[in-house]
């Protein structure tokens, strides 16, 4: 009975910690020219979940900003950077805003 | 289809002639509008749109003059484009294109117009650095049979991101076969791209205008 109230918890808490997210953060591979952006760009710029979309070619990052309570399940954004011509190699969820996660790129260049 | 892994090596290692550089695929749902002046000896627009990634449907308006000003073509041609195989690395993409198509040409050496047949490949290596790249494009009818081979080797003095101007420094060496020019035509080239437009001008060593443009949109 314990184990399933400690899954529970972990379930609820996970839940929360996903729901919450604002940003997604997907280092991708082939990122070397603005056209490979472009594209990307214009991809998840469709997802109806997409506020925003930011592009570093230096981190080979694409970071998607969230709409208020919007989520796009990880099946989907690899589905959208694959049938982009790219490889994804990570997604990260992040609390942080994408002009935070902009700044942040941006400092480290 | 399995291509061999040396394709974009060799490219750069020049073993091959070359080509024009920008891919006739840009992106998924893209439209592509190229425009290229040759040194006198080629004009050419293409226009294509990509369904997915990994392939384009389009056409085409070639024309071709020889060194001497004596012959010329003008072949207008409809043309797939396939993304035969991509390699997505941490830093850096090698591709390789082929494609076919049909057209009609006319020429000033041959009553009427023919029936034109295009076929070509290129292969492609690039960095935000350096950039390789080879093509091959062919065009044959019962009156002519010409080839023009490019190569393009780039240089880019500082790494671009996606909201900066790109530069690149680009020699060309091009090959005409069909008795169009003879040896091969080298250029020197600087090109800018930002977002999805891309500009290329130069001069050829004999001091003709090489100059190329490209949106993707």
């Amino acid at each position: 009975m314990n184990r399933f109230k400690f899954l529970l918890v972990a379930l609820l808490v996970g839940v929360s910690s996903l729901a919450s997210a604002k940003t997604i953060e997907i280092d991708v591979n082939g990122l070397v020219c603005a056209f490979c952006a472009q594209g990307i760009e214009k991809t998840l710029k469709g997802f109806p979940a997409a506020e925003a979309v930011f592009v570093s070619l230096e981190h080979r990052i694409v970071a998607v900003q969230l709409k208020d309570g919007a989520d796009i399940d990880d099946a989907a954004l690899q589905k959208a950077i694959t049938d982009s011509g790219y490889t994804i190699v990570a997604i990260r969820r992040t609390d942080a805003s994408l002009d935070a996660v902009r700044q942040r790129v941006k400092a480290d260049d | 289809m399995k291509i061999p892994r040396c394709w974009a090596a060799l490219a750069l290692l020049g073993l091959l002639p070359m080509a024009v550089v920008a891919k006739p695929i840009a992106f998924a749902k893209g439209k592509t509008v190229m425009l290229e002046y040759g040194a006198g000896t080629m004009n050419e627009l293409q226009l294509f749109y990509a369904p997915r990634y990994w392939y384009s449907i389009g056409g085409g308006w070639l024309e071709l003059t020889s060194e001497d000003g004596n012959t010329q073509r003008h072949i207008s041609y409809l043309r797939g484009n396939l993304l035969a195989k991509r390699w997505n690395m941490p830093n850096a993409q090698a591709n390789v294109f082929v494609w076919g198509g049909l057209g009609r040409a006319t020429g000033n050496d041959f009553a009427g117009s023919t029936l034109a047949r295009n076929v070509g490949f290129q292969a492609d290596y690039e960095t935000r650095r350096v950039y390789g790249a080879f093509r091959s494009d062919s065009q044959e009818s019962d009156h002519f049979s010409h080839r023009i081979d490019t190569l393009q080797l780039g240089w880019a003095p500082y790494k671009h991101d996606y909201d900066t101007l790109a530069t690149w420094f680009v020699v060309q060496g091009r090959r005409y076969t069909g008795d169009l020019f003879e040896g091969t035509e080298t250029a020197l080239l600087v090109r800018f791209f930002k977002g999805g437009t891309w500009v290329e001008i130069g001069a050829t060593t004999d001091g003709k205008l090489q100059a190329m443009a490209m949106f993707n949109f």
